[in-house]
């Protein structure tokens, strides 16, 4: 309990910033001496899940030759079916609007199952071939059952699994370390298109389901994939040496201005800054691409001094801009 | 000392209460924009991000402002080299001072000037003594303790305790191998003796601009504490810095102690944060637990990895269902629901990104490349990651 917590509520009081029955209410509430565990014990439920299934996950692949197949895959199953069970048990069926189960556990049951049937179908399709050669197949049904979970139970980690899933499909990595180290879009020129059609495709679906009212609260997980997957598909464009890199210059700006308009509607700033940063680094690869061209020999001294100049326009403009945001979003 | 204005300081704690009365319900939004209104307050961002690209901005203003100066100097004046990093240093504080004329504080900008002129003052002092640690830390440390008294910096704060801590651990080294074997042990008086000190400054603390900064270095001599005698930073340490080699059947001095020390130090820790009610406590208990467990496990492989990893789970699901049954329904004290004033789930909106990054889906690779390779090698989580 930190003294000064209850100091400044009073001195809110003597400044007439609010009320003596707001003030009483207030200081009751502390006296109750409240110390909520709710998110360290959210937490421990979160780690759970993630350290079990990965464990299952390492002993089926170290012991895929020695243990019996059918009983792993049994064992496998009961725990799916188990943990299932209870999440249909005590869910509400679908809904379209934003739902929480009433027990917290269960939204983290729901992981488990889902990241469990997902190595199940890997399994399957690894050993038996289930899904014969159509390898597509066995990332799609992943997939699919991933974005039903995401739906019908509303849960927000799983429906980026389900993504991770669908961009696996058209041939992506977006898990976000790959999107750091970004080295499959330089290999590949077809798939940055495939990234941008991909993201395309997530705006798309956000405005449908905004206009159908389907889970709006998902929008932000899609449009922050789009985002990321098509402005750095078209940065690391924009440093291509045939002239294709002024069709990519087009597209980051397009969507450049599609998030800036979609950030200030759902009040996003992450999304927000995000696109910043982008638009900023593509537009410093734009300069320094028309420079290139232009002999410096005799006045890169000025070029030097220059610098600091353009960083000082730069902050006073990021400035502006964050500032005309928080006005924006604060209406 | 403060070139900030009291009545701002003052200020940004009224507001902050505002927000998370505002958050927890007890005012309306129209009454905390009354009060953000009513009282000025500092140009700061409170959004992590918003901070991070601010602070990314200034440090290439601040590193190209340095360029400018050195391309001048260094084509007239030869011994710009020996005083260039002071002059850069320089540079740092009086962009420092010049923002917080414009009552810059937490805003990004600041940060990068004033981490930047203590960073450049240590590079000048380690370039003036040839390296010579002792003395770089001691600058550094003055110079940074300076900085939090102007600014009210926090992250110079950070850099002060660590640059302290150096001083220690240098300072000891002076004395040649008893200094180094009485190590843990004067850390760890260290620790203890600051952090009943900082606790006592907190208890008769009355400006509450000051109260962040007292509870920066309480905890950090919390964590200090902890591993000045945990048994893998002490081994580790002894080897490196003693040379000694532990043979096969033996172990290093006090062994006993510090293996006591490294399961005795979280468990108390927790406990003492749940009688307290003190979530930094708390948090730094939970990480020490963690990281004992990581020091078991770094020299005896009890269990092989994938066994430890799913009892593990299934162990630390029991122990959170169990507690937020019994916790539920507690309407006092130690509880489940959320608290309405403080709440601490900035975490869980992290959640969705670390389950991408640990399980999401990976692309298949060709069957005509390798016929062992298949999709999904994301399916079976973090260890096994890309070795289908």
């Amino acid at each position: 309990m930190n003294k000064f917590d209850d100091q400044a509520a009073k001195s809110l009081l003597d400044k007439n910033l609010i009320t003596e029955n707001q003030y009483q209410e207030i200081a009751a509430y502390r006296n109750l001496n409240i110390f909520s565990l709710n998110a360290e014990l959210k937490l421990f439920l979160y780690l759970s899940v993630l350290l079990f299934t990965s464990g299952i996950g390492i002993l089926i692949y170290k012991n895929i030759d020695s243990i019996g197949h059918i009983a792993i895959l049994s064992i496998l199953f009961i725990i799916i079916c188990v943990c299932f069970y209870y999440c249909f048990k005590n869910s509400k069926g679908f809904q379209k609007t934003e739902t929480t189960f009433e027990n917290p556990v269960l939204e983290y049951l729901v992981l488990a199952a889902n990241i469990l049937t997902c190595i199940f179908i890997g399994y399957l399709q690894f050993q038996y071939e289930a899904f014969g050669t159509h390898y597509g197949l066995a990332t799609l049904i992943p997939t699919i059952v991933s974005f039903s979970c995401a739906y019908y139970f509303d849960n927000k980690s799983v429906l980026t699994i389900a993504i991770t899933g669908l961009a696996a499909y058209v041939g992506l990595s977006v898990t976000p370390q790959d999107l750091l180290n970004n080295n499959n879009f330089y290999s590949e020129q077809g798939l940055s298109y495939s990234a941008i059609m991909l993201g395309v495709f997530l705006i798309l679906w956000t405005i449908y389901s905004s206009r159908i009212n389907l889970k709006t609260h998902f929008s932000i997980i899609y449009l922050t994939f789009a985002l990321h997957l098509i402005s750095i598909a078209a940065i690391s464009n924009l440093i291509n040496d045939y002239i294709i890199w002024l069709a990519f210059a087009v597209v980051l700006a397009g969507s450049s201005y599609y998030f800036y308009n979609i950030s200030h509607k759902l009040k996003a700033i992450s999304l927000y800054v995000f696109m910043i940063i982008y638009a900023y680094i593509g537009f410093n690869i734009l300069l320094f691409r028309v420079f290139a061209n232009i002999d410096f020999s005799d006045i890169w001294m000025l070029f030097v001094l220059l610098l600091p100049a353009y960083f000082v326009g730069s902050i006073v403009l990021f400035i502006k801009l964050i500032k005309n945001f928080n006005k924006e979003i604060a209406e | 000392m403060i070139v900030h204005d009291k009545n701002l300081l003052d200020n940004l704690a009224l507001v902050e209460e505002a927000d998370t009365l505002k958050s927890g319900g007890f005012i309306s939004k129209e009454q905390r924009d009354l009060i953000k209104k009513e009282l000025p307050v500092f140009r700061s961002q409170s959004n992590i991000l918003v901070r991070l690209g601010f602070f990314l901005l200034g440090s290439f203003l601040y590193s190209s402002m340095c360029g400018t100066i050195s391309l001048f100097a260094l084509s007239g004046l030869e011994f710009f080299f020996h005083i260039g990093f002071y002059v850069f240093a320089a540079v740092g504080f009086f962009g420092a001072e010049l923002l917080a004329n414009r009552q810059y504080h937490g805003h990004g900008l600041d940060d990068a000037f004033i981490l930047g002129g203590i960073s450049n003052l240590g590079v000048a002092i380690a370039m003036t003594t040839e390296g010579y640690e002792l003395v770089i830390a001691f600058f550094v440390a003055i110079a940074s303790f300076i900085m939090y008294r102007r600014f009210l910096h926090l992250l110079s704060l950070l850099v002060f305790c660590i640059a302290a801590t150096a001083i220690l651990f240098y300072g000891l080294f002076e004395f040649g191998a008893i200094g180094k074997t009485i190590l843990p042990f004067a850390a760890m008086l260290f620790a203890a003796v600051f952090y009943f000190f900082t606790k006592k400054g907190i208890d008769n603390l009355t400006q509450v601009y000051y109260y962040k900064g007292l509870l920066l270095p309480n905890s950090f001599c919390l964590v200090l504490f902890y591993l000045s005698c945990n048994y893998l930073v002490v081994r580790e340490l002894s080897a490196v810095l003693l040379g000694n080699e532990v043979l096969a059947g033996k172990d290093i001095p006090f062994a006993v102690f510090f293996y006591a020390f490294t399961f005795v130090v979280p468990v108390l820790y927790l406990v003492q944060a749940l009688r307290t009610k003190d979530r930094i406590m708390l948090w730094i208990s939970f990480l020490a637990i963690g990281f004992s467990i990581f020091t078991i496990r770094f020299y005896y492989s009890v269990l092989p990895i994938e066994i430890a990893l799913t009892l593990g789970g299934l162990v630390l699901f029991a122990i959170a269902y169990f507690s937020i049954k019994k916790l539920k329904e507690a309407e006092t004290g130690l509880t489940f629901k959320p608290d309405r004033i403080k709440n601490s789930d900035a975490f869980l909106n992290a959640e969705a990104l670390i389950v991408a990054s640990a399980f999401g889906m990976k692309p298949e690779v060709k069957p005509a490349n390798s016929p062992m390779d298949f999709g999904g090698g994301g399916f079976s989580g973090g260890g096994s990651e890309g070795s289908f």
